[in-house]
Formats: structure tokens, sequence, C-alpha cells
């Protein structure tokens, strides 16, 4: 019998040798997608080789060595992606056939590894979506191009290497990263985002200072200057680098992000968002500008030459974005923006809603409203607020879904959701002097009330923050009082898990994260019970149902239908409660979405000079 | 008669507001200023006392002056009636439907646009004039009327106003000024950035090599304010009569405190008075 060849053996291997010999048994089986965890890794994944035939490959560009709780150091491969396409998987199939080889053959690595790595492992492409101004579509672009492109067969990551963003999300390894990331990474087929997609995270904490999270961690809280001087030149451009290598040697296209205008020539070479991680990631951009507010020839223009001609060649097509009427009015003067610039306009594309999560612009521009259903759900404006892509599931309903920063606007609703804030105590101390806080505790008992996150913890009793933490001044601050719970703020650390829950008294499952500083004495009847992995004994938030007050720490709690369908059939409009349907799960729309998207793209987008660009079929 | 021209980098850049406060300061020095935009794309529209349609913000334009508006000031309103249909108001008065295969008649309408624009000029100090949406935009510049339709008919000089809110300001500032006919490029003496926040000095290098670039003058910075034109806030659904005039003598107000913050921000009005052309 032949073990893996391994320096450290031992009771491992032997498992995994096992399954190797079941999986060689079993032969290609394709996706299983009847499988709990399918897609653990792409859509479209072959799973034949849930265990890796290959495994240890020790190869650094398939794995890296961690160290285990013994402290030994132990190969991981858990982000490995290679054994997984059906090449691959083909490939080596026929050599276990013309070979024939057993579970543990040392051929396997001498041999049949180093064929298949030569013949299938290339490192990625990156390509760049650049923006002329914020709100050029430019995220929306990466999604489209990240689904047109998994449509196409290949794998594709999303990456932005520095994205300041209010909405975050907690990825399946306890990192956060930025919203859009994990949507991007969805529209690439891709169940699991990770942090290599959004290496450097920027949490505005008001006043200039903003939170800085690397690679899903809390690294440090920086101010405009020392940012720019002391975080970008030492580990914020290492960071961009080896997160870009790491996604490249796994995906065949990464798709970057820009920020903002990537030819801001104020500070254009501290900038490590736009031309800087171009540069790091070898890529070819393309130039996105919207035409809704017009000028749009002339930030195409402006853009392309304010650039070091490095950095211009590097733009390989123009997309006119965001034309409403008919795309061909704009052709005209997309042939003479062609010869002013020597660069080829590859796409007019036309203005699409689609239902996808709110972007961070719409509050910072200050949208109000969505829907003009009948329910009309008051969602409290925090200043500071966060995660307000909470929200969005709750417009799919027959909901008028107002964000309100009034008494009035309280006073008016069918129901009212309190949602995270990057400030609990700030906000709630906001909402002290402006009169909602009492109309909030006067609507107690009459129409149904849900906090999430910070929210959650301003329906408790206390908010104890003796070392001035979470808010400017410290001490204790007193709650809606809706709940007995107390919250405190003790050291500065945050939690960020990810959970999977089922409602307490039925309905259904919940999933979503928490990322919260503050902690929580609950003494409530809990909402829900965890079903995550190793976490069954735990129950989460709080529920007064007589009362119809709900609260939780978990982001994303009316993705699923199961809580939104049991918050909806409590909420009466002029007395009257309103039947929805059947609600679908908000992944589900999401992905019927990002259908949508691309398919509008591909016919807006010259798909042939995106190919030749994109360098597919070479 | 002396006169000058604001030019936007985008639609909301900021030039309606500009123009109201350039208007504003030079009636605070005691000068006879007459606002004008030879064409406007708007359903928002005021009747003026004897009875002429014009765009909204050139009504509000001639209070900031401390006059009342008259036809003249916006001598063309084009408003969409739907199906690509457009119709044409010439000096207050409906003129024709265009669209759907009926053409603009640009000459003809821009001859009258001259003769509005050349009795203000003759009866004012100061004609303070308005752009429309961007000067470049490629698909539409050979019929431009307000931009530089306007410069080329009566070598009128011009300031650009860019938009800082969503990023890309100097792009938008050199971009535009790229794509200027080169023969009316010396026309365009400085530029404006609106709608700032935070530490103005932080912009610097980039204000300083868009001025090497391109010979403009910054200036100055305009601190994010706003002021809120009726046009936003739908008060056209009186039909165009604002009763009492109480609407305006607010705004005139907020005006006159903007312009206070304005001048302190340290918006360069003595340059401006400057480029007016002799």
């Amino acid at each position: 019998m032949h073990l893996p060849v391994s320096k450290r053996g031992g009771r491992t291997t032997d498992l995994i040798r096992k399954q190797v010999e079941s999986e060689l048994e079993k032969g290609d089986i394709g996706c299983n997608v009847g499988c709990d965890y399918y897609p653990c890794h792409f859509e479209g994944q072959n799973c034949s080789f849930c265990y890796c035939p290959f495994y240890p490959c020790e190869d650094p560009v398939m794995g890296y060595f961690v160290t285990s709780r013994s402290g030994k150091p132990v190969w991981s491969c858990e982000d490995c992606l290679f054994c997984h396409r059906n090449e691959v998987v083909d490939f080596t199939f026929g050599k276990v056939r013309e070979m024939g080889l057993k579970a543990g053959d040392p051929r396997f690595l001498t041999e049949v590894f180093p064929e298949a790595k030569r013949r299938f492992w290339h490192r990625g492409k990156a390509l760049m979506v650049l923006g002329a101004t914020s709100d050029a579509g430019k995220s929306i672009t990466v999604a489209a191009l990240c689904r047109i492109f998994h449509r196409m067969g290949y794998l594709v990551a999303p990456f932005k290497s520095q994205n300041m963003s209010l909405n975050s999300r907690v990825t399946a390894k306890g990192s956060e990263i930025a919203m859009v990331q994990v949507l991007q990474a969805r529209a690439g087929g891709l169940r699991n985002a990770d942090a290599h997609m959004n290496p450097i995270l920027l949490k505005p904490k008001g006043n200039t200072v903003s939170q800085v999270i690397v690679e899903g961690k809390p690294f440090g809280d920086y101010n405009v200057p020392d940012y720019y001087g002391k975080f970008v030149p030492g580990p914020g451009i290492e960071a961009v680098r080896r997160n870009m290598d790491f996604l490249k040697d796994r995906y065949d296209y990464v798709i970057m992000e820009g920020a903002g205008s990537p030819a801001e020539i104020n500070i254009y070479d501290a900038d490590i968002a736009n031309m800087r991680a171009a540069e790091v990631a070898d890529a070819d951009c393309v130039l996105v500008v919207n035409v809704e507010w017009g000028g749009s020839f002339a930030y195409a223009v402006g853009t392309v030459r304010l650039m070091p001609e490095k950095d211009r060649s590097r733009i390989k097509g123009i997309i006119i974005n965001n034309v409403r009427g008919d795309p061909d009015r704009m052709r005209s003067g997309a042939e003479k923006l062609e010869e002013i610039l020597g660069i080829p306009v590859i796409g007019i594309i036309p203005h699409m809603s689609v239902d996808l999560p709110s972007e961070d612009s719409e509050a910072f521009r200050g949208q109000m409203s969505k829907g003009t259903g009948s329910l009309h759900i008051a969602v409290v404006k925090l200043p500071r607020i966060a995660n307000f892509t909470d929200i969005d599931p709750l417009c799919m309903e027959d909901t008028t879904v107002e964000f309100v920063d009034t008494a009035e606007g309280i006073l008016s609703a069918d129901a009212i959701v309190i949602p995270g804030t990057k400030n609990t105590i700030d906000d709630l101390v906001w909402l002290k002097g402006n009169g909602m806080f009492d109309a909030i505790r006067s609507m107690r008992g009459k129409v149904p009330i849900l906090g999430i996150c910070g929210g959650y913890q301003m329906m408790g009793r206390v908010l104890h923050d003796p070392d001035g933490i979470e808010g400017t001044v410290p001490g204790d601050t007193a709650g809606l009082g809706f709940f007995d719970n107390e919250s405190y703020w003790k050291e500065y650390s945050k939690r960020t898990v990810r959970d999977r829950c089922e409602m307490i008294d039925g309905g259904g499952e919940v999933e979503g994260y928490e990322i919260h500083m503050g902690m929580t004495d609950v003494v409530e009847k809990p909402l829900f019970r965890m079903t995550s992995f190793g976490r069954k004994d735990e129950v989460e938030g709080s529920v007064r149902e007589d009362e119809m007050l709900y609260g939780t720490y978990i982001h994303g709690v009316l993705d699923k239908p199961a809580f939104r369908k049991k918050f909806i059939s409590m909420i009466k409009h002029e007395g009257k409660t309103v039947s929805t349907g059947e609600p679908e799960d908000y992944d589900d729309v999401v992905d019927r979405n990002l259908d949508l998207l691309a398919d509008g793209f591909e016919k807006g987008l010259d798909m042939a000079a995106l190919k030749r660009i994109a360098g597919v079929g070479e | 008669m002396r006169s000058i021209l604001f030019l936007g980098t985008s639609s909301g850049a900021g030039k309606t507001t500009v123009d109201a406060l350039y208007c504003r300061h030079l009636a605070r020095k005691g000068l006879r200023v007459a606002p004008f935009k030879a064409s406007n794309l708007s359903l928002n529209s005021y009747v003026t006392e004897d009875g002429k349609e014009i765009g909204m913000g050139q009504a509000f334009q001639a209070w900031a002056c401390g006059i009342e508006p008259t036809g003249d000031m916006n001598p063309v309103l084009l408003k969409p009636s739907g199906n690509g249909r457009m119709q044409v108001v010439l000096r207050g008065a409906p003129f024709m439907d265009v669209g759907r295969g009926v053409p603009f008649p640009r000459d003809e309408v821009m001859e009258k646009v001259c003769e509005s624009y050349d009795r203000l000029a003759h009866d004012y100090d100061v004609v303070v004039c308005e752009g429309s949406g961007s000067p470049v935009e490629l698909n539409l510049m050979d019929n431009d009327m307000a931009n530089i339709g306007m410069m080329r008919a009566r070598g009128i000089r011009s300031v650009l106003v860019g938009d800082i809110e969503r990023g890309g300001v100097f792009a938008a500032i050199y971009g535009t000024w790229l794509l200027l006919p080169e023969d009316l490029r010396p026309l365009v003496k400085g530029f404006v950035i609106n709608r700032f926040r935070g530490d103005a000095s932080i912009l610097e290098p980039g204000i300083r090599k868009v001025e090497e670039l391109t010979g403009m003058k910054c200036l100055g910075i305009i601190p994010y304010v706003h002021l809120r034109f009726p046009e936003e806030d739908s008060l056209s659904d009186s039909g165009g009569r604002l009763g009492d005039g109480s609407i305006h003598e607010e705004f005139v107000k907020n005006l006159d405190e903007l312009l206070d913050a304005v001048e302190e921000a340290g918006i360069d009005f003595d340059a401006l008075d400057g480029f007016l052309s002799a």
C-alpha cells in the first residue's frame, strides 16, 4: 500500500487516503448538488475530489501551512480550487486508469500532479474597472463582468483593494469585508467570499477618522494624513500585493474595482485603490462613465489625459453607462471619443433597474424612501447608520420603506425598524435630542418594532460604556427599556461571526452575521436557537411577542423568508394585515437580478472586444 | 456692455447657483445686472408679469439682481412632451413642436436668441449668462446654443463650474477644456470647484496642475451648502405664479447668506469682475 509522500504522515493522512480510495472507486461524479455544503467553492464545481488525491502537494500556489492545535505545521488547501476543475478531474481519472493508480500512490505527486499543473494551472489575469466618478457604476459593472465570465465557465473573483463602506459582511472565516464584494463574489458563482477580495476596508467613524480593517480584521484607526503617509506606503500596498497574488494563483480572472476617480491628481501617488493597484496586478483596465449627469465625454477625456503615460496605456476600453432612451444617440459621440483618445468604446449600457442591495451612495445622497406598497415601515435614519442593506428584503414586499429622522415619521408608521449603527451610544443620544426617542417609546405595543444590532442594543434598559469605547462620553446611557437587557462595552474588540439558526417558535431558518463591539446580557425570551456547527446550545435575540418587540444582533435577519414573513405578518396598515404571498429567499432574488444585469451588459457590450481585452481563449 | 458665462462640467454642477451668487454680488455693488440663459430644457417654468414663459432658474436669478424677469432672459425653453417630441417656447411664447422628423431650426432660433441677448446687453451694465448641461457633449455640440453657441456668437468670456461631490473634478475640468474647440479655449478664464467638504488644502497640488495645463485660474472653492432652487421643490405646481412673492424674498435672503459665506471662503470675485468682457 502506498501512502501519500509526507514528512508528517499520521492519522489525518490515513483518513484522507481512505476517502480518496472511495472517491477513485466512484469516478467522476461532477457537481454533487445534493451535498449540504454544495457549492462550498464555486457554482458548477466538480465534487469528485472532496478529498484531494494530491494531498499534501505543498505547492505554494495551491495552499499554505497553518499551525495545528498541537502547534505543528499542517498543510491547508481549503482555498484550493484546482482539484475542483472539471479538466483536472477528467485528466486525473484518465491517469488513474492508464497508470492503475490506487489512493496513496506516490506517482500522484511525482507524476500526475506536476503534469496536471503544467497543463491546467496558469496565473489568472486581472481586469480592472475604473470609474470616472463615484457612482459611475463600477461595482455593478464588476458584478456583471463576474457573472459574464462565470457563465463562460471561468473561475472568477472580484477584488477591491480598498473600500470605504458602511455596509460590511462577515465571511465564513469570520473576516469582515465590504458587502459589495460579497455580492460580486456571488455574481462570480462563489458562495464564500473572503477577505482576499477586499483586503482593506475603511469604516468611517466620523470626525475624519476611519477604522482600517486589513484582511478582515481590525488593524487600527487612522486619520487622513496618517493613512496616506504611514499606512498606504507600508502595510497598505503590501496587503494589495499579497492578496492579489493569492487570487491570481487560484482564479482565471480577477475583476478589480477602482474607487472614486483614478485621476485625483492631488493624491495620485498615494492612491492604492486605482492605478497603483492596477500596476501591482498588471491589470488591463476599462473606464466606466455615467452619462446621467452629462459631461461624460469630458470626464472620460480628462481622466485618461491626466494620467501619466504608463498608467494611461493600461486603459483598453471605455464603457458608457446608464443611458436612458435610445443608446444609439450616444453613438456619434462615442465615435468621436474613440478618435480623440485612441481607446475603443466597448459598450453603451442602457439604464437598468435591477433589484440588488443598496449601495452606500444611496444613503450618502439621501434617498429617503423605497417602494409604494401599503405597509409603511419607518427605518430610523441614524446619523451613523450601518449595514442598512439589512432593510433591502423588506422592500420586496408590499411596503413603503422610509428612512425617517423626525418624530412625525415614527408616529405615522405601521412598523419601526431601528437599524445598526457605527456608534450606538452617540446615535442614541441623538435620538433623545430630536424627539424620536420618545416617539419610538410611545409606539410600544402599537406597532411591531425590530431592532438590529445597534438598534437591538438601544432597545435594552441600560447601555454601559464606562471607558467611552463606543460613545464620546464614558458612562451609562438609558435605553428604550423595551427589553430588560443590558449592553456593555468592556474592551476594544469586535465580535464577527456568522450565524445559522432557527426561530424558536417555529417558522424556519435564519442566516446572517454579527459585527459588534458591545455585548448584551440577555434576560428576555430569546428569538432564535443556533443551528451552526458546534453552537447548538446557544440562543440569540430577544422577543416580547405580546408587545410585538423583536431584537437581534443578526445582520441579514430578513434575507431568508422565515423571519421576514413573521415580521410582515404582524404589521397592520389602517387596522388590516396585508397578504404578501410566499416570501422569497433574498439570495434567490439577488441571483436572478445578477443574471438580468449580466444579460443587459452582454447586450450593450461589444463582447468580442471584451474577450480580446480579457484574452479569452488565449 | 459687459458679460460673463458660467459653464458647468455636468448638469447639476452648480451653474445656476454660482450664476445667482454672482448676479447678487454685482447687484450689491450697485450695478444693473440681468441674467441670461440662451436655452433651457425644463418642465419647470415661470410666467413673467407680461405673460412670458421662461425657466424658473432665470426668474430667481432676476430676483437676485433685484429686477423682474422678462422673456429675453431665457429666450428658448424646451419642454419635452414625451414620445421624443418637444415644445419650443421662444421668448416666452409657444413657437413650434420639434422631434419625430421635425428638425430644430437651430440657426433661425439662434438669431432670435442673440437679439434677446443684445437687448439685455444694451439695457444693463452686466449680463450674467448661464450655460446648459456640459458644453462638450460630443454628440450634441454642433447644435449647441447656450454654451459654445453664445461664446462663438458674442465672444463671451466664461468660467467653468466643477462639482467635486462625486469625485473626478480635475478630470472633469481638464476634460471639458480639452474638448472645447481650440479657438474658444482662450475665452475660458477660470474655474470654480463646487460642493467641497473638508480641508481644502488637500486639493492644492491638483489645482496647480490644472492651472498649469490649461492657463485657467482657480477662482475658489465653494463649500458644500444646499441652496434650494425652486425647481427642485416642484413649486412650479403653482402654475408658475408664486403668489405673494414671499418665496422669492426668502430665496434672496438665503442667497445673501450664502454669498457672505462664499465671500468668506475666499471666492475671488475681484478676479471674476476682471474677466467681464470690456
